[in-house]
């Protein structure tokens, strides 16, 4: 029925499986569009977020899906910067993911205002110190590069690109993509950094509070450093799944490989520099506050030591190992193993950096305060995750996202 | 103008915790005099409105040698390091601004789109998020002040030391041909309601003011001085495990050993 | 066509530049930027003239002193009135939420009349027509002495002139609460037929020895007990707070000694021995102030040993000979009575063993001891008519024995037609008293009930006729000020505003409803309105009222005047025992008062709501405290829920674990748990009320119950 739409030499399902696998996932995106105008029409106190509260699931959210979506700029800057021209095969897909991640974050910070109205406030009255001023304005400049960077994606649709304003214009943006990307990859990398900043400035939080360099605290340059390392684990995560869903093979073992194991040395050499951070912050920084590590981790019912150990260890030396050996990143098990590990790491971090610091008490008169998300919190936090499904699922099958596909599953002529 | 001719002011509060009784007339004070809204349930303290809020600490033990204190809450209004609050420094739309003339850390309600941030940055709680529209029964709202907008849902709000109170009485000392205020003339709503005469209020480096003494008392203390906050609160207790309650302390150390930008 | 790169950098750039200068993207930001700043829905308080009134708090009985802020012609804000005797510019949290009372939704609008349970609006003139109507039939069957009346205090010309139209009307039925007031008056003889009250000249006490008073609590005038708890921290003056849990007073102290409950009275027999034994006290001043030493002394030396004292009582005897050799040695030593806010009367053994130790040291009518004081009786009205109607129904005995109104519930269960017509005045009865449940099922009986209350409070509620008062910020009143000030005061409030609604002042419904049933009764009404009787009534005082809304009464006591107090034997349990079983109810419920909370007949507005801790109230839950190890035996958890037993009702509870109160007692917030007032107010919590019932004081039938045995079941 769309088969006039779908890229030439690949196969794709029945229009009709397509449309019942949309619709599935259509009722959740329907579901949180729902909770999302709620909070929109209602206000926040449909969430569970209260005055010990102000930052909660969502921008934990908004961190970790921009840490994940940290492969794009890093595969970005890999290929037109450090030029592995490999990695041009993941590099479409890597974009997607990157597209997804930042449009949802950018659709959670709108709804995780108060008075989304006065959203732009924030570029008309920028106070130039706060670190969330530097994340917004990086934040819509790379979603716009990366719009970019996705357009000419969507003009080599077949027919499409059979038109000759689209076919010249997506021929002229490829030449200057080059250009972007290193924009993006440039932008990427502060506001990475100055999402790592956001919790890493407040010097009335000593859990979050971080020294650093210059105007920007160590939690600057981790995040930057983290998204590097942990996103393209992500892409490679989705890369597999794909696979497994689509039951062909999308992109050569040697693409992927070489991505594992750029990941694996910046998993690695980022543990080390959490591990320092982490012990100077417990050894110098919270001490002079009068306090001690196991003031954050004691005296609650949720975030014990383990938390520590599940971010750094389970989540950071263990998958940095496993992409390090080359016998790791072959094995389809600890492959699997180490890019599910390493993703779930760096939630556990952003979960930490934004969470823990909230919930831990600072007065040493007050307690604890904990939390869990409402169900309108959660909604709007899986809104983005159908959104992304259903735009992976038309970008794939109608755009050649893979360009090895066809290489790779030649189609039997009868 | 005149501003030009204004001393340097820096406006803080010094409470003394002996007297205070936990009575709570400063909180009601402070939401009568600024229009603070209310809701039918007001006991999840987490979403509750209160710029002056009263924390009731103990000691600790148990009984019968269980103490407890009182400590009104108000905004600290930080000076932090040269006017770097710790909110102020990061609000992204400049809705919350330290003042340079009154020391006085400012929220703009209109400007304040309600990222929160701030709240983050605070650790004494001391700022609150509108969750709900404020709604007042029919006739209460005859009861509002028109010195204090009603703010609206989604928007952060907090302790202003009462700044409308300054404004007006700077206004009045202008129509006087004064350029300065008198100790007595700009006092906060929590200053003036508090039946034990705890909260004395005025200018901390004016040396003819109550204030500018009192802080040098050896009960003073300010809470969490070791953050670097350098909050213009200053609270006197003759009691050293309240003292000590005001900040954190590793073992070995002494109460008060931080006193920094005093 | 073919679109180059400077053809598509300049479409681009085009595009953008053009959106950019049409007005449309600036237009819409502003309009966005307007609207979002003003909601219609959020309002918008109108500017006006500020202009600043005097006036005075009726809201409890402190009497404070407040400045009201208009703008306009609106109430914003009240604040404490500066050089006011009673509070000096200082205001609690029911004063300053005193605009919500006024503006608020609880406000009776219009006369009101029940019908089948729902409440209909009706003229001044329908319901004053049918009220007198009422009263002309029941004095025609000569049943006058049916008519009651419930005032909120006995003093001031409101209550008097209740007081004064049963009287006309020929019913001796007239009742208020008791107080602590009558516990001092029984403990003394009176020279004459009147009544003593006590006044403290706390302030210039050295050495303040409590039984449980709420000092910070709200006992007395509360603002004036803060600023006396004041002086005494820099003039060195020390607290001493006897008390079975950590009150706020207690916290304030210089020592707390947590007796145990309902020991009191031992404990300061136990100090007496101290006293005696030593020879600390003053035996001229004993003679001169009071009847009955000798015997007294003998019975005490004989059974309150310090050693026995502190077995009873958990108070060890060093502190207990300690505390009695400071009290005896100290200038100007003070014992106070009255628990927490002081509301219910002592029994007259506890009343008289404390107030003993006054007697003791001889700081009766001195400075910085306690004042006997004769009943401030200022109002001067002419004598008042009576016919024989009216003489016989005085004749008849009182419905409540004793003019004790929590006998009043139980004698109408007993004889169902005994009142046939009940007034209420700035009282709420259907709340304060104990044993609530009863009072509303006898309240129901009474075939018609009238109130005059501002506010739909419960008894409002209950009624078959509401004639709403002018809210105290609309009305002339005198407001008289005893409260345990070292002088009485006479306080007056003004309308502030003009009445916002159909309300009308209940002394002028009175006087109307008087003068309308005309003969005696009208002749004893002769003003034309209720101002003029409050002109007429307040003589000399009216112009220092008129101008300065505060008089005080001085009165520097002659010898012969002298009320004489009478040193009580005790016998071997001078303590009010507990209702119900100790075997099944082992544990002690005592109410906690908090001037966070208002527990009279006023409830507490919204603001005051907000100011209660989550350890007093979370959602409607009332939140009892209880020591760790009570909830250990009990099997309890911090935050679990618990059935709480007592012999009157039972009750869901949530549990609190305090380190401020002994084993085996339940501290439980008093002021909760009304059903009318707004929903700010009602359905929060439980009445304290209801969990406890009357237990009479042998000597003086007042109910002196402080507390109640309960049990306590995990839910």
């Amino acid at each position: 029925m769309d088969s006039a739409f779908i890229p030439e030499g690949v196969k794709r399902c029945p229009f009709s499986q397509f449309l019942a696998g949309l619709g599935v996932v259509g009722v959740v995106l329907a579901w949180g569009i729902y909770a999302m105008l709620l909070c929109w029409l209602k206000g926040l106190n449909q969430t569970n977020m209260n005055d010990s509260y102000g930052f909660a699931l969502w921008i934990w959210a908004d961190l970790a899906i921009i840490a994940l979506g940290g492969g794009a700029f890093f595969s970005g800057f890999l290929k037109y910067i450090v030029g592995k021209d490999e990695l041009k095969n993941i590099i479409n897909f890597a974009v997607l993911i990157g597209f997804i991640c930042y449009s949802s974050a950018l659709l959670i910070l709108a709804i995780d205002i108060g008075q989304p109205l006065r959203g732009w406030f924030i570029f008309w009255h920028a106070n130039v110190h706060s670190m969330l001023t530097e994340v917004a304005f990086c934040l819509s400049c790379y979603f716009g590069v990366l719009t970019i960077e996705y357009i000419p994606l969507i003009l080599e649709n077949r027919k499409i690109d059979k038109i000759p304003f689209f076919h010249n214009l997506s021929h002229n943006m490829h030449e200057i993509m080059a250009v972007f990307a290193s924009t993006g990859a440039f932008l990427s990398c502060f506001h990475q950094g100055s999402l790592g900043g956001v919790a890493g400035v407040l010097f009335g939080r000593p859990f979050a509070y971080r020294e650093g360099l210059l105007v920007w605290p160590w939690t600057f340059f981790l995040f930057t450093w983290s998204a590097a390392a942990y996103g393209p684990c992500f892409t490679i995560f989705l890369t597999r799944l794909l696979e497994k869903i689509t039951g062909k093979k999308l992109v050569k073992d040697n693409v992927i490989d070489l991505l594992a194991k750029i990941s694996g040395w910046m998993i690695f050499t980022y543990i080390i520099a959490k591990i320092i951070d982490t012990w100077y912050w417990a050894a110098v920084t919270v001490h002079s506050k009068g306090q001690t590590l196991m003031d954050f981790y004691d005296d609650n019912m949720f975030y014990g030591l383990w938390i520590l150990v599940a971010e750094i260890v389970v989540g950071g030396i263990f998958p940095a190992l496993i992409l390090l050996t080359k016998k790791g990143r072959n094995s389809e098990a600890l492959l699997w193993t180490a890019v599910i590990l390493a993703c779930l790491g760096v939630c556990i971090n952003r979960w930490v950096m934004v969470l823990q610091v909230m919930a831990a008490p600072v007065l040493p008169f007050e307690d604890w305060a904990l939390y869990y998300p409402s169900w309108q919190e959660v909604a709007t936090t899986i809104l983005p995750v159908a959104y992304g499904i259903i735009l992976v699922m038309i970008s794939y099958r109608y755009l050649p996202i893979f360009p090895q596909e066809k290489e790779l599953n030649p189609i039997e002529s009868y | 103008m005149t501003q030009e001719y204004r001393k340097e002011k820096k406006y803080g509060m010094v409470i003394d915790l002996d007297k205070c009784t936990g009575c709570g007339a400063c909180m009601v004070a402070c939401m009568a005099e600024n229009n603070v809204p209310f809701r039918d349930n007001e006991t999840d303290k987490l979403k509750s409105i209160t710029w002056m809020r009263v924390y009731q600490l103990n000691n600790g033990k148990s009984y019968p040698n269980e103490e407890i204190c009182y400590l009104p809450r108000p905004c600290m209004h930080c000076e932090g390091h040269n006017g770097h609050s710790p909110c102020v420094t990061v609000c992204p739309a400049i809705a919350t601004d330290y003042d340079r003339e009154t020391g006085i850390v400012s929220q703009i309600i209109t400007r304040c789109f309600g990222c929160r941030y701030c709240m983050g940055a605070c650790p004494y709680h001391a700022r609150y998020f509108n969750w709900w529209d404020p709604v007042w029964p029919d006739g209460m709202e005859k009861s509002l002040s028109p010195n204090v907008s009603p703010r609206m849902r989604g928007v952060v709000e907090k302790c202003t030391f009462c700044f409308h109170r300054y404004q007006l009485a700077y206004e009045k000392a202008a129509s006087e041909g004064r350029r300065e205020l008198r100790e007595n003339e700009y006092q906060p709503s929590c200053t003036q309601a508090c039946p034990a005469g705890a909260i004395t209020f005025g200018d901390l480096i004016n040396k003819n003011q109550a204030v500018y003494k009192m802080k040098k008392d050896p009960r003073a203390f300010r809470l969490l001085e070791r953050l670097g906050t350098n909050p213009k609160i200053y609270y006197l207790s003759s009691r050293e495990w309240v003292r000590r309650a005001g900040d954190n302390y590793h073992p070995d150390e002494e109460t008060g050993i931080v006193k920094n930008h005093r | 066509m073919k679109i180059d790169r400077r053809c598509f950098l300049s479409l681009g750039i085009g595009a953008t530049a053009g959106t950019a200068l049409s007005p449309l993207p600036w237009k819409l930001m502003d309009d966005i930027s307007i609207w979002s700043q003003n909601w219609p829905w959020t309002p918008v308080p109108p500017d006006g003239e500020i202009s600043y009134t005097d006036s005075t708090c009726t809201l409890c009985p402190g009497g404070c002193g407040i400045t009201v802020r208009k703008i306009d012609n609106r109430v914003v804000k009240i604040e404490g009135r500066k050089n006011h005797p009673v509070n000096n510019g200082g205001i609690c949290v029911l004063g300053l939420s005193g605009p919500q009372l006024l503006y608020g939704p609880t406000r009776v609008q219009s006369p009101m009349k029940n019908v089948n349970g729902t409440f209909q609006k009706i003229t001044w003139n329908q319901a004053l027509s049918e009220i007198t109507e009422k009263l002309l039939t029941i004095r025609a069957e000569g049943r006058s002495h049916t008519v009651a009346g419930i005032a909120g205090s006995s003093r001031g010309t409101v209550p008097a002139l209740l007081q004064r139209f049963l009287t006309a009307y020929g019913s001796p039925n007239f009742y208020c609460q008791s107080s602590i007031e009558d516990s001092f008056s029984l403990s003394h003889i009176q020279p004459q037929n009147n009544k003593t009250i006590p006044g403290f000249d706390l302030e210039n006490a050295d050495y303040v020895l409590s039984f449980g008073t709420g000092i910070m609590d709200g006992w007395g005038s509360p603002l004036r007990m803060i600023q006396a708890g004041n002086a005494w921290k820099t003039g060195k003056t020390k607290l001493i707070q006897v008390e079975p849990r950590l009150s706020d007073t207690a916290a304030k102290s210089d020592e707390w000694l947590p007796s145990k409950p309902g020991t009191e009275a031992i404990l300061a027999l136990g100090i007496a021995h101290v006293i005696l034994l030593e020879s600390l006290y003053d035996q001229t001043a004993i003679n001169y102030h009071s009847e009955g030493f000798s015997t007294w002394r003998t019975a005490v030396l004989a059974h309150y040993h310090p050693d026995k004292v502190a077995e009873i009582t958990g108070i060890d005897s060093r502190t207990i000979i300690t505390v009695g050799r400071e009290f005896g040695h100290a200038e100007r030593p003070v014992a106070i009575f009255g628990r927490g806010k002081g509301n219910t009367p002592l029994s007259l053994t506890e009343m008289s063993a404390v107030h003993a130790l006054n007697v003791l040291v001889g700081n009766v009518n001195k400075t910085g001891g306690v004042f006997t004081l004769p009943e401030p009786n200022y109002i001067s009205w002419p004598e008042i008519s009576l016919d024989t109607k009216a003489e016989t129904g005085l004749q008849t005995k009182q419905i409540a024995e004793g003019g004790l109104l929590h006998r009043l519930p139980s004698a109408i269960k007993e004889a169902e037609d005994s009142v046939t017509l009940l007034f209420v005045a700035d009282a709420n009865p259907c709340y304060t008293l104990t044993d609530t449940k009863e009072v509303i099922r006898a309240f129901k009986k009474i075939p018609f009930k009238v109130s005059f209350s501002s506010y739909m409070d419960e008894t409002a509620t209950l009624s078959d006729l509401i004639l709403p008062n002018h809210s105290y910020l609309e009305r002339y009143e005198d407001v008289p000020v005893t409260s345990g000030l070292r002088n009485p005061l006479i306080g007056f409030t003004k309308p502030i505003v003009n009445p916002l609604f159909q309300t009308k002042h209940t002394g002028d419904v009175i006087i109307s409803i008087a003068r309308a049933m005309k003969g005696s009764i009208g002749s004893s009404f002769p003003w034309e309105n209720y101002l003029q009787c409050l002109k007429n009534g307040l003589g000399q005082h009216w112009n220092p009222l008129i101008n300065n809304d505060v008089v005080e009464i001085k009165y520097v006591p002659e010898f012969e005047d002298i009320p004489r107090f009478a040193f009580q034997i005790p016998n071997d349990k001078p303590q009010v025992l507990l209702e119900g079983n100790e075997n099944n109810m082992n544990l002690t419920l005592i109410p906690s008062d908090s001037l966070r909370l208002s527990s009279g007949y006023i409830g507490a507005p919204p603001f005051m709501m907000k100011t209660l801790p989550d350890t007093i109230l979370t959602d409607n839950n009332t939140i009892i405290q209880i020591h760790p190890k009570t909830a250990e035996k009990l099997g309890l958890r911090q935050g679990c829920y618990a059935i709480l037993k007592t012999p009157k009702d039972e009750k869901k509870v949530k549990i609190h674990l305090s380190q401020g109160i002994g084993e085996d007692i339940i501290s439980f917030p008093r002021g909760l748990g009304h059903t009318a007032y707004d929903r700010y107010l009602a359905g929060k919590g439980i009445n304290f009320n209801e969990l406890i019932g009357p237990v009479e004081d042998t000597f003086s039938g007042l109910d002196v119950a402080w507390g109640i045995r309960a049990s306590l079941i995990k839910a």
